[in-house]
């Protein structure tokens, strides 16, 4: 291995106070919130130190409760649809909260495995979801995959993980161009400039895409082959859209689960993500596990775009900014830079926005998510899943 | 004079090779004087368009702003104001940020215009969200503004609705002398008109209402529930979600729940209007779908086409502005449009493709008449001061009674024209296809317009 393909690490000096290793920052950055109150307060005087404990026996109960008031929440607003509609309107708006958390869970996936690698939050995430849509969208329609997919069975079979395997290649390199682009000379730089930097990706992007497809939702042919209903539950019809949808997030996100835990790649993932510096020693090429990392980030994101998709029927140019704020606080709430966590809280952002605008009327649906971001970043920094920070992968 | 007289041969060789100025003399009414006693006018007026260009609102706003220019052009191979000239200025009142309409940037032109002391008068904004923002700037500067397509209801008078439904009060958009007129009726007759025919045409006693969060939206919708209510039907639910959103299917399955038997929509199919029809088809539902002239465009249908059921859109009925292509006081404007921008690329080459584009043409025709009555009143020559021409276009403008395209159009003292009606369209064969006009009369009676 040459000096140049470990990238910069070695010609800094480790341990050296000002650059601070990665990781220990973080953990600094989302535990300390608690104490850091604390000491301010003391320092404020008599009356302050009377406040204190109660303030912090409350936010203690509240911090330590967290993934419990947010899953009794759901319940209730889950009971609280029941007994507003019945059992017809709550399997109706479970249907609904499954397949939208199904996407939102496979984008979340993107941002917490960049954040969980390089302490980015990726804002041009989002709209490689979208630009990956459109990949789809035009290999679909140049290169008769279409007419493919409605020959047969087999044909279908084929036009699925043609469309597939090479949309989520292109999403890949599309990823890994932005991290090589846009990131990596970055990556010891002060933490704001990479941040700057992918918006700025992102505004590009979404300019590209506005100049190529326009202003409106592009109709991407939803697939006649997966129309109608694959069964009825009650009242509650489950479409074929539906189970594709759940069924192609689920099998894509136990794969990549397999892939991040049986790999030797996957392992290089974790250990860079625990200790850049230390995974370095051990003789990981780091850019070449963060390029892998943004591949699989993007690639997943390619998945959730074409099921999108095919679960919606069109695309517009500004989409990866909405559906990527959600999906982002998705993976807040499942703990930034764990896998897992954001493919639960997927799920779960999607039952909050489902159920609670059932509840609360629709206006209230992203209020609701973004009240339970700063709820999260106030209480419960580390997010549902994300307290045990070693094992964070 | 012998200048002028040159100068007034030259001008009608250069008109002759630019537009051959066919029609204009029936659709204009008294365009075709000629000048009358303003052939000693001097010097350049300029009239101005305030109109969405760009971005989502690319398919509507550059219609009626063809049609204003046209007027212009008209009136100035007409010579219509004599000796003097018109100039035309287009403002584009969209924004990259909001890709499309920006308040901001309305509010933004508007200023520049008024800075401008050739400026008198102003066509538009299209959109009423747009237009609370333009108010006080134009009324502050004296300026005549001028909407060919703004149905808010509340930008002319909060007495009609309650004023807690009006994001707006007029008080507080006229600091100034009252300057805004419209040529189109206003959401107090389409809300009127859609309850009507959700509550006595389909006879529906359960509605569903959803609204996109802005002024039009926001305001049809409430209108609509009002006199859906008074006709005898029950909303029995409403959702008002941002323009962003892209999944409706929550609130279809609360639709679908609460028993509504027909769905409205209040807003554009920019903000999500096809989209709510596309997941009523993806919920199998099947219920009559009922919008106002924000849904009635080709957007509606492609977005409600673009999920399972490809001929979603199938049925679903809007009202809209008056097709004006059947009315015969329109035919020769048409022809002249198509004429005038034959060489623009479709759907801009043909006027019919928008139910707007007659009323930016009579908006600007009724602009250059009041500025020729002020001129003919002024001795035939503009007003010195750019603030008295202005006041005078706006006094010259509450005496309109003009006969245009779109029918005889004068101005209550609000500014609402005298001429309200809409037509009900409904999607057959992938198409908006017109069914009936209504009217609404003094005492409230809606019927249908022979």
């Amino acid at each position: 291995m040459t000096q140049e393909s470990v990238g910069v690490g070695p010609t800094q000096p480790l341990g050296e106070a000002p650059a601070p290793s990665p990781r220990r920052e973080r953990k600094a950055a989302l535990l300390v919130a608690p104490e850091g109150l604390i000491a301010r307060h003391r320092g404020s005087g008599v009356m302050a130190r009377t406040a204190v404990p109660a303030f912090r026996t409350t936010y203690g109960f509240i911090s330590h409760n967290f993934p419990a008031i947010i899953m009794i929440g759901i319940l209730a607003s889950v009971l609280g649809v029941l007994a507003q509609g019945g059992p017809t309107l709550m399997g109706n708006q479970m249907r609904n909260a499954l397949v939208l958390g199904a996407i939102y869970a496979l984008i979340a996936i993107g941002y917490t495995m960049v954040y969980g690698i390089i302490e980015l939050i990726n804002f041009a995430h989002g709209d490689v979801f979208t630009l990956s849509g459109f990949y789809a969208f035009l290999i679909a329609d140049h290169f008769g995959i279409n007419k493919l997919a409605a020959s047969s069975g087999f044909g279908l079979l084929v036009a699925l993980v043609v469309i597939f395997a090479v949309s989520m290649l292109l999403a890949g390199i599309t990823g890994v161009l932005i991290e090589r682009v846009a990131y990596r000379r970055l990556r010891d730089a002060p933490r704001l400039a990479p941040l700057i930097t992918a918006i700025g990706v992102s505004f590009l992007i979404e300019g590209f895409m506005l100049a190529f497809f326009g202003p409106d939702n592009v109709t991407t042919h939803q697939a006649s082959w997966i129309n109608g209903n694959a069964f009825t539950l009650g009242a509650v019809a489950v479409r074929w859209t539906d189970l594709f949808v759940l069924g192609m997030a689920l099998v894509l996100m136990f794969a990549l689960g397999a892939f991040v835990t049986r790999t030797r790649l996957g392992k290089a993932m974790r250990s860079t993500a625990q200790d850049r510096q230390a995974a370095l020693i051990c003789g990981i090429n780091i850019n070449r596990t963060i390029a892998t990392t943004f591949f699989i980030g993007s690639a997943l994101a390619a998945a959730g775009a074409i099921i999108y998709s095919i679960n919606y029927g069109s695309l517009k140019w500004n989409l990866g900014f909405h559906v990527g704020i959600i999906a982002f606080t998705a993976a807040v709430l499942g703990g930034i830079g764990n896998i897992v966590g954001a493919g639960i809280g997927g799920f779960l952002i999607g039952m909050i926005y489902v159920f609670g605008g059932s509840l609360a009327g629709g206006a209230w649906s992203e209020s609701l998510i973004f009240a339970i971001l700063v709820l999260i970043l106030t209480f419960r920094p580390v997010g549902l899943f994300g307290v045990d920070v070693a094992s964070r992968s | 004079m012998h200048r002028t007289a040159a100068f007034l041969s030259l001008a009608s060789i250069a008109a002759l090779g630019a537009v051959s100025a066919c029609g204009t003399s029936t659709s204009g009414g008294s365009s075709s004087s000629g000048g009358g006693g303003l052939s000693g006018c001097h010097g350049t007026i300029t009239v101005a368009t305030d109109l969405p260009l760009t971005g989502g609102d690319s398919t509507d706003g550059p219609f009626p702003q063809l049609g204003a220019q046209l007027a212009v052009t008209q009136a100035n191979s007409n010579h219509v104001l004599g000796g003097c000239t018109l100039n035309y200025v287009s403002k584009d009142d969209s924004s990259v940020a909001k890709n499309g309409h920006d308040p901001a940037q309305g509010a933004a032109n508007i200023t520049s215009l008024a800075a401008d002391q050739s400026v008198v008068g102003v066509v538009g904004p299209f959109n009423s969200s747009v237009a609370e923002a333009e108010i006080p700037v134009a009324s502050q500067n004296h300026l005549a503004l001028i909407s060919p397509s703004n149905t808010n209801p509340c930008l002319t008078t909060n007495q009609a609705v309650p004023a807690s439904t009006c994001g707006i009060t007029t008080s507080s958009l006229y600091p100034g002398p009252h300057t805004y007129f419209r040529v189109i009726g206003t959401d107090l007759t389409q809300g009127e008109i859609l309850a009507y025919i959700a509550a006595k045409q389909l006879n529906m006693t359960k509605a569903y209402v959803f609204d996109d969060q802005e002024a039009y939206g926001a305001g049809l919708a409430t209108i609509f529930k009002q006199h859906f209510a008074s006709d005898g039907g029950t909303v029995v639910g409403s959702a008002s979600l941002p323009g962003s959103t892209t999944d409706f299917s929550t609130q279809i399955a609360n639709a679908q729940s609460s028993g509504a038997q027909v769905i409205f929509f209040g807003g554009t199919s920019g903000n999500g209007c096809g989209l709510v029809r596309r997941d009523e088809g993806k919920a199998g539902l099947t219920l009559p779908f009922l919008g106002g002239d924000g849904c009635q465009d080709q957007k509606f249908i492609t977005d409600s086409n673009s999920g399972s059921n490809t001929s979603e859109a199938e049925g679903a009925e809007a009202t809209s502005a008056p097709d004006a292509t059947k009315l015969s006081s329109a035919q020769a404007f048409y022809s002249a449009y198509s004429t005038a921008y034959s060489s623009k690329s479709a759907p801009y080459n043909d006027g019919k493709n928008e139910p707007y584009t007659p009323f930016g043409y009579d908006a600007m025709n009724i602009l250059i008449q009041a500025i020729k009555s002020v001129l003919l009143s002024n001795g035939g020559q503009p007003p010195s001061s750019t603030m008295t021409f202005r006041d005078d276009v706006v006094q010259a403008l509450h005496s309109t009674n003009y006969s245009g395209a779109v029918g005889q159009t004068s101005f209550d003292s609000n500014g609402d024209t005298t001429n309200p009606f809409f037509t009900l369209y409904k999607v057959s064969s992938g198409n908006w296809t017109g069914v009936n006009a209504y009217q609404v009369d003094s005492s409230g009676n809606v019927s249908v317009k022979s």
